[in-house]
């Protein structure tokens, strides 16, 4: 199963702004970094098939099922309960309630949520269900500290299908298998983890001091960066 | 057309001349063919024929009730036309000077800022219509009139979030009323040329072809 990128132009808006992309997403999870207006949300749309590249092609082998899920959780909503919008996910309501601390509040319609309480609710739903390939914009935002642990932890359960993460997130990531990079309107392969570490750009400030004490981490994790901070 | 000023007095005016009758539907059309630039039919097609089809139910209606559907039609889609082109010309800011211009520092300065805050809020609107567009494709839910729901409360909900952020903002800001601004317009030559013409289209709109020409009596 991948993904292949051959010479990929994608445009936002009126065309002045432009990604390219030239690359092969393999079977793992992929985490791609860069600065808010890099234009991650544009290359994911693109990604998915929703928007249509301007110059190049993309090429999808033994993908059956792709999902992209946008940074804003409300677009998403198609039912008009809690309850009824799990089910739309095609996931069991009860499960997701309680893993996401929502029991109680089935009834309520999704938009009566806080964003951080839907935004729980979506990823929950989204990891709740398998699909070839999964497109993630920030999914870590509007979640605290524990939220976006939890989700880490699912995330680095996925062990079948491409999995790829759009996001600035600077504090907690889950494993990853790939990092990739937009920089200068061009997205930039740095590698398998760890190899890519050193050539990371956007590494938070933990990674970089590790690496500096020559410390290298195994993954990006929390555990991992712990582990590798304990280390003696 | 960069003058707002005679951009919303033309378009004003064509819409009142459109609305009375098929020959002054007909002159607008003809206008808005030969001036109206920057018309992003094309870009917003999905918006435009939306409106169609709403127009298109109306006159179906008020034909099946005995009323001239056909004529009603033309004349609502010319309208929508000169819409249309006065929403792809309309540039952040402008109703607030026109506002302004026409009422002054009070009235005028609130009615444009509100005005210009509707353009910004349709902008929006349309950028989350096709957000929720997007994500009931990729759940593959099939068209349904229960469907759309949802998606309605999220546009409506998102809009009521944003105004009343935009609330909160201007009264930490110090805003009660009025506010002072000096507008600045500029018309070349190509504009008031233009707007003079869509005064003639009205005069030969309103004024029968007969009264002009005394021998065709």
């Amino acid at each position: 199963m991948k993904l292949s990128l051959d010479g990929v132009v994608a445009n936002r808006g009126e065309g002045d702004w432009s990604v390219q992309v030239h690359g092969t997403f393999t079977e793992g999870i992929h985490l791609v970094s860069g600065d808010v207006g890099s234009g991650k949300t544009t290359l994911a749309l693109a990604l998915a098939g929703l928007t249509a590249p301007v110059s190049g092609s993309v090429e999808r082998d033994g993908i059956t099922s792709s999902m992209l899920s946008f940074q804003f959780p409300e677009y998403h909503v198609t039912g008009l309960t809690v309850r009824e919008e799990c089910e739309s996910w095609g996931v069991d309501p009860d499960t997701v309630l309680a893993a996401t601390r929502l029991e109680g509040k089935e009834a309520l319609s999704p938009v009566r949520l806080s964003r951080g309480e839907l935004k729980r609710l979506h990823v929950a739903c989204l990891l709740g269900k398998e699909y070839d390939f999964l497109i993630l914009d920030e999914p870590f935002s509007s979640l605290d500290c524990r939220e976006k642990e939890r989700v880490c932890r699912d995330l680095s359960g996925r062990t079948q299908g491409i999995t790829i993460i759009f996001t600035h997130e600077q504090m907690c990531f889950p494993r990853v298998d790939h990092i990739w990079e937009i920089s200068c309107g061009k997205l930039e392969y740095r590698g398998r983890v760890p190899d890519a570490l050193p050539l990371w750009q956007h590494a938070p400030k933990l990674v970089r001091n590790l690496l500096a004490a020559g410390k290298i981490p195994d993954n990006i994790s929390p555990g991992d960066l712990v582990e590798a901070a304990c280390r003696t | 057309m960069q003058d707002v000023r005679l951009r919303t007095g033309v378009a004003v005016l064509l819409s009142a001349i459109a609305f009375l009758n098929l020959t002054g539907a007909a002159a607008a059309g003809i206008w808005c063919l030969v001036f109206a630039r920057n018309l992003s039919l094309r870009r917003n097609a999905r918006l435009f024929l939306s409106l169609a089809a709403l127009v298109g139910f109306f006159a179906i209606v008020l034909a099946i009730t005995g009323g001239d559907g056909v004529s009603y039609f033309i004349r609502m889609m010319v309208i929508v036309l000169i819409g249309a082109w006065v929403y792809s010309e309309q540039k952040k800011g402008e109703f607030l000077q026109l506002g302004v211009w026409l009422l002054g520092d009070k009235a005028g300065f609130d009615l444009g800022l509100v005005a210009d805050m509707g353009m910004q809020a349709m902008d929006l609107l349309i950028a989350d219509f096709e957000k929720i567009r997007l994500a009931e494709k990729l759940k593959q839910r099939p068209l349904s009139a229960t469907g759309i729901v949802p998606g309605g409360i999220v546009l409506v909900n998102n809009a009521l979030r944003r105004a009343d952020d935009t609330a909160e903002l201007l009264a930490v800001r110090g805003y009660c009323n009025g506010g002072l601004l000096c507008p600045v317009f500029k018309a070349p030559r190509r504009d008031v040329i233009a707007s003079l013409l869509a005064c003639c289209v009205a005069v030969i709109a309103l004024i029968p072809v007969s009264e002009f020409f005394i021998l065709y009596r």
